[in-house]
């Protein structure tokens, strides 16, 4: 297993500090925001199709979804099973990871309701500093200072989310990776699921800034139900 | 683990008291291919580092190999293998399958895990009274009651948050419809709907079984590799 991918991978989704390339370095291919129109996504109704792709239709046909505007996540379809489904974009990436502001960078997710509670605030509260005109690291110190006040929770137990688009964009280096789904856990839970271990199906990522630990678990079909066509997972 | 251990023997003196009646609920249970218990040595491993091996064969060596393992005794499990990661590995046996598996009871199922912290702690004690129970010769519906008791009365845990073990032995046995199913990863979660995961549903790589009596919910996800790093059977 190609341990380097799978750790861009979690860096895309979880704000992974795998990376150490400096986001200052010249050499940086994201080293600002680039112009918003870049970020959205013109087809509304594409975006919602997107979405829905993390997920077996089964769960997304009724999982709230929402779309990228000029100020932040709204809701394009409301849901009635506790599901939310959106693409997060770069800046759910860790602070020094080069693809922070990478502009094709589509990462859709379909989380469960605990998830939703849970980690979703991440995302938004991000998007909403970021739109407004913060910094990347005034954005930091704002979620920092969130979780310090508790305004923004941690990880409920259960916490899970589906990524099986195979129309996903997660780096320059994967691509759409592999489908996979991924669990939130508290960051002193970190060392219970024997992941990261030689031969072990988990895959880890810790997320210093969110306060959290992301295991990530390959699986072996994309949600259109085709089969993953390599052996990473 | 010793602690358990005891309360086993204590469990299986009061255990005694009721054989006679187990008996009588064995001849109800007839109908079903494994209606009562085996001889006892039918379920045990004459091999002690044969059951170690294979209980570790449950996950990879880069786990098992610092995991406390146990075996079954004559009188319940016992820690063959001290360990120092957190996770135990464990062999079990067929009265830990569902009641209205058709495989209950069959002496020929082995079903090797490991299990990470949170599980060790809040599956286990449900794993040594129920052996306690089948090695007292009780029957299924005596085990039945006597677990739901055990869970209506608190004396059993809950599954902690992030209960998890690893099933990827090559030489795990369901029984003849299964054999050694495909490696997969399960999660204890109390009661919950099987939406809570979304699982169970078209194309949803999640699978779910709803444990009787007993309030918990197991949700299962097959991953690709056995333990020895073998692909499994991709369908």
């Amino acid at each position: 297993m190609n341990r380097e991918i799978v750790k861009t991978i979690a860096l895309v989704v979880v704000l992974s500090a795998a990376w150490r390339a400096h986001a200052a370095d010249a050499k940086a291919p994201y080293p600002s925001m680039a112009p918003l129109d870049q970020y959205l996504i013109t087809d509304r109704n594409a975006e919602i199709e997107l979405a829905r792709s993390a997920a077996p239709e089964s769960i997304s046909k009724d999982a709230e979804v929402l779309v990228l505007g000029q100020h932040g996540y709204e809701i394009a379809v409301k849901g009635k099973n506790g599901f939310v489904c959106l693409v997060e974009r770069s800046w759910t990436t860790g602070s020094d990871d080069p693809e922070f502001w990478n502009p094709k960078l589509r990462a859709p997710i379909c989380f469960n309701p605990a998830a939703a509670r849970s980690y979703v605030p991440f995302t938004i509260k991000k998007t909403e500093l970021l739109l407004a005109g913060q910094s990347k690291t005034q954005m930091f110190e704002s979620i920092k200072s969130g979780l310090d006040k508790g305004e923004l929770p941690t990880p409920e137990p259960g916490a899970m989310c589906y990524m099986l688009s195979k129309q996903g964009y997660l780096n320059d280096h994967a691509g759409h990776w592999h489908p996979h789904v991924m669990f939130f856990v508290p960051l002193n839970d970190s060392q219970t699921w024997g992941a990261d271990l030689p031969g072990s199906p988990v895959l880890a990522s810790k997320d210093i800034a969110d306060r959290m630990m992301v295991f990530m678990i390959p699986v072996a079909k994309w949600s259109d139900g085709t089969a993953d066509s390599t052996d990473m997972h | 683990m010793n602690q358990k251990i005891v309360r086993m023997i204590a469990l299986g003196s009061f255990a005694l008291v009721v054989l006679l009646s187990a008996s009588q609920t064995r001849a109800e249970d007839s109908k079903t291919p494994y209606s009562s218990m085996a001889p006892l040595d039918q379920y045990l491993m004459t091999d002690r580092n044969a059951e170690i091996a294979l209980a570790r064969s449950a996950v990879p060596e880069s786990i098992s190999r610092d995991a406390e393992v146990l075996v079954l005794g004559r009188h319940g499990y016992e820690t063959a293998v001290k360990g120092k990661n957190g996770f135990v590995c464990v062999v079990e046996r067929s009265w830990m399958a569902p009641f209205d598996d058709p495989e209950f009871l069959n002496p020929d199922q082995r079903l090797p895990l490991c299990l990470n912290p949170p599980a060790a702690r809040s599956h286990l004690p449900l794993t040594f009274r129920m052996t306690e129970l089948a090695l007292a010769g009780l029957s299924k519906t005596q085990m039945f009651d006597s677990i739901k008791a055990a869970f209506d009365k608190n004396e059993l845990p809950m599954p902690e948050p992030g209960s998890i073990c690893y099933m990827m032995s090559k030489q795990q046995y369901f029984g003849r419809k299964y054999g050694n199913a495909d490696p997969h990863l399960m999660f204890w979660v109390p009661k919950t709907d099987d939406m809570f995961w979304g699982a169970g549903l078209y194309g949803s790589p999640v699978y779910v079984h709803q444990y009787s009596p007993e309030p918990i919910t197991e949700f299962i996800i097959s991953v690709s590799k056995w333990s020895d790093g073998t692909a499994a059977p991709t369908d």
